[in-house]
């Protein structure tokens, strides 16, 4: 399979998406979208442009006891994030408001030309699903800010804790946000490196001075994707 | 059904936040985004596979996946719907080609591929899927044989052959009706901003 000319790696993925591409093919096709970042965009890009056809079909509402049977598979829970007192408050979460669409938007639209190099933002939402928090730093740069849109008040003996999500692993705290109008956390490295694999940013109510496991132990109040404007 | 773009928008910011909270494996959320998307997601399934068993036992796996995977969503990357109808899209061509081993020497059927044949068509979803993300006029640029073999691709998972015999055409023809056909939809799709 040959996919160094770009113009066939994008016919390939075009027909793998659609469902064409078939047999062993299909198969040499996935390792190469899973090595090769331009195979693997020109797929996203194909599901773009294809996959929203199927919103077509008439929706069939599938047997009860296919839900009971992922229930059945999925109740260990990977992350140890307190959900206990927050699970109410996911729910009020659940109806995500156009604000929060039009600020993000709004933010993400802005031409990376703005900046030269462009940024890493995300919108934390609360559960009025407003946007509360938002957190950016320029692509290059060492350190994450954190701007509250909304009046946060905590207890005095509580502290906000941020916290990266990475995809498949335990949260990793950024630090504790001790101003809750303007903060800013030190990274570790450049921000589009230290954050790459990271799909989502996360706040937690933890004791005074942060949480002394190195895991989130209070709820969850606000969370947030990861978007990249380069 | 056409969706108004508000709605659409209002839906995409609901189901990427079921995902994020799904992504802390949060219950809640995911039995939500199960109810909002499952009978969206089995109906591609069953077109697809044809039967029952198959497309349940398909959407059971994807949705295992989606709860294991929700963190590699990337919202900047995606649209929510697309990134779940992908999964499940995938799984079920997975099946297909599993299929395919297992029957190849069975399979001696002249009649070529039994296609569904309930209502809508294939070729009247393309077109109504199409309108409902405005890109209906590219659709529509399509010339009849190339439509009608990207819709039966796309929503049936006929592969080249299949279609082939089903459209009772060379190999050869409807291999460049799915080449020129998605060459013309990309050239269209971009060109309006729809794509990408």
């Amino acid at each position: 399979m040959n996919l160094a000319r770009p113009e066939r790696a994008d016919a390939l993925a075009a027909e793998y998406v659609l469902g064409t591409l078939r047999g062993r093919a299909r198969k040499r096709f996935e390792r190469a979208m899973r090595t090769d970042r331009a195979v693997a965009d020109a797929v996203l890009a194909w599901e773009e442009r294809l996959v929203p056809l199927a919103e077509a079909l008439e929706p069939i509402q599938p047997p009860e006891r296919v839900w009971r049977a992922i229930q059945g598979r999925v109740q260990a829970p990977r992350a140890r994030l307190s959900l206990g007192s927050s699970v109410s408050l996911w729910r009020a979460l659940a109806v995500a408001s156009l604000a929060a669409v039009v600020v993000l938007s709004a933010l993400l639209l802005r031409p990376s030309a703005d900046r030269g190099e462009g940024a890493v933002v995300a919108v934390l939402t609360a559960k009025d699903a407003k946007p509360t928090l938002v957190a950016s730093a320029d692509r290059f740069g060492r350190y994450l800010t954190i701007k509250a849109i909304e009046k946060i008040d905590i207890p005095p003996d509580r502290s906000l804790q941020l916290w990266m999500l990475p995809s498949g692993g335990n949260p990793q705290s950024l630090g504790v946000i001790d101003s809750t109008t303007l903060a800013r956390v030190a990274l570790s490295a450049p921000a589009d490196q230290a954050l790459r694999n990271i799909p989502a940013l996360a706040v937690s109510l933890e004791p005074r001075g942060g949480s002394p496991t190195g895991l989130p132990t209070g709820p969850v109040l606000y969370t947030g994707a990861v978007q990249r404007t380069y | 059904m056409a969706i108004d773009p508000a709605r659409q928008l209002e839906r995409n910011a609901r189901l990427m936040e079921l995902l994020a909270r799904t992504a802390l494996s949060d219950q809640k959320a995911f039995a939500e985004l199960y109810r909002l998307t499952s009978a969206h997601l089995y109906a591609v399934a069953l077109r697809i596979l044809r039967e029952a068993p198959a497309a349940e036992e398909a959407l059971q796996e994807s949705f295992v996946n989606i709860w294991n995977h929700a963190r590699s969503y990337v919202a900047a990357k995606s649209q929510p719907l697309t990134w779940l109808t992908s999964i499940v899209r995938n799984r079920c061509l997975d099946q297909l080609r599993r299929r395919e081993v297992e029957t190849v020497t069975l399979d001696d059927d002249e009649e070529g591929v039994e296609v569904a044949t309930e209502n809508p068509s294939p070729l009247e979803m393309l077109l109504s899927g199409a309108n409902a993300r405005a890109v209906g006029a590219c659709v529509e640029t399509l010339e009849a044989g190339q439509k009608q073999a990207i819709a039966l691709a796309f929503f049936q998972g006929l592969s080249h052959g299949e279609l082939a015999r089903h459209l009772r055409q060379p190999l050869g023809t409807v291999k460049s009706w799915i080449r020129r056909g998605l060459e013309r939809l990309r050239a269209c799709l971009d060109a309006a901003g729809a794509g990408r």
